[in-house]
């Protein structure tokens, strides 16, 4: 079993959470998360975190298939042009080839609470080997959507306690993680310049 | 044309021994365990249980989020780097 390496796992993770942003971001935009409904923000969360992840697998597996909407569903719930050609695809965390095909279709008894919590394990030309394989890279992947929700949850936690200093320690803790989230909006100055003056009020603070 | 068929399902045995084996490294238990030889139905029930213990995390972790998204402090200054990352 070849080690999943963080170099691997990084672009992942990375389009994972430039994924996540947007969708976010663009559901904010209809209504602000404080104006909606404790039920409502909880499912517009869990949902953004599952399309964003099966977004940022791409084509490499089936799962994330039957977890995104067809196309035309996904390019009219993202208002904006850009988050058709901005929803990032990355690298395969696995090696393996999904090309090569299983000759034989077989169904058995015990694989079948399997296919229930796997997404598109219920297909009826999943064979058994497709299915072990769609399980693998799918906990992989769910395990670094678990990964990145609670670093961000940590990020977004330290800020509401209004305590720069615990946003330090997590910028300090984590550098590479709030770059990356930093790097989604790369390119725009004001965000340049919001780093900044973060940076140097929160090592001020210290 | 019957030997064909059991050499192709033989090929197929070890593919999914070996997906099997794969499975199993992925798993939490088998660090701690350490054993090389669980029986495959208790590692698809286990795979199972470990999937819907990570979508409870996943579900967890989101119910979090949203609650902290929400619940914002508009004055503080993290919060506007978070607003600008979200705008």
């Amino acid at each position: 079993m070849e080690v999943i390496s963080s170099s691997t796992k990084a672009p992942f993770e990375q389009a994972f959470l430039k994924n996540l942003l947007l969708i976010l971001q663009d559901r904010s935009s209809s209504t602000p998360f404080h104006a909606m409904s404790l039920h409502d923000r909880k499912l517009a969360v869990k949902s953004s975190a599952d399309i964003a992840m099966a977004a940022a697998r791409g084509g490499g597996a089936r799962w994330p298939k039957a977890i995104l909407p067809p196309a035309t569903t996904v390019a009219n719930s993202c208002k904006a042009q850009r988050c058709r050609r901005i929803i990032v695809r990355s690298k395969r965390l696995c090696g393996g080839n999904y090309k090569r095909k299983s000759s034989m279709v077989v169904v058995r008894r015990r694989t079948m609470a399997l296919r229930k919590v796997v997404p598109g394990g219920d297909a009826i030309d999943m064979d058994e080997a497709s299915l072990l394989r769609e399980a693998m890279d799918y906990v992989v992947h769910l395990q670094a959507q678990v990964d990145v929700l609670r670093r961000v949850s940590e990020v977004v936690q330290a800020q509401s306690t209004s305590d720069l200093r615990c946003m330090a320690m997590v910028v300090i803790r984590d550098p590479g993680f709030v770059a990356s989230i930093m790097l989604c909006k790369a390119g725009e100055e004001s965000m340049d310049q919001d780093f900044d003056w973060f940076f140097d009020r929160s090592v001020r603070e210290l | 044309m019957s030997s064909r068929r059991s050499s192709r399902s033989s090929v197929s045995e070890e593919e999914i021994n070996e997906l099997i084996s794969k499975l199993q490294s992925l798993l939490p238990s088998s660090r701690r365990r350490g054993s090389n030889q669980a029986s495959t139905t208790k590692l698809l029930k286990e795979t199972c249980s470990y999937i819907k213990s990570l979508h409870r995390e996943v579900d967890d972790l989101s119910d979090r989020l949203s609650d902290l998204m929400a619940g914002m402090d508009h004055n503080s200054p993290g919060a506007e780097i978070i607003r600008s990352l979200l705008r």
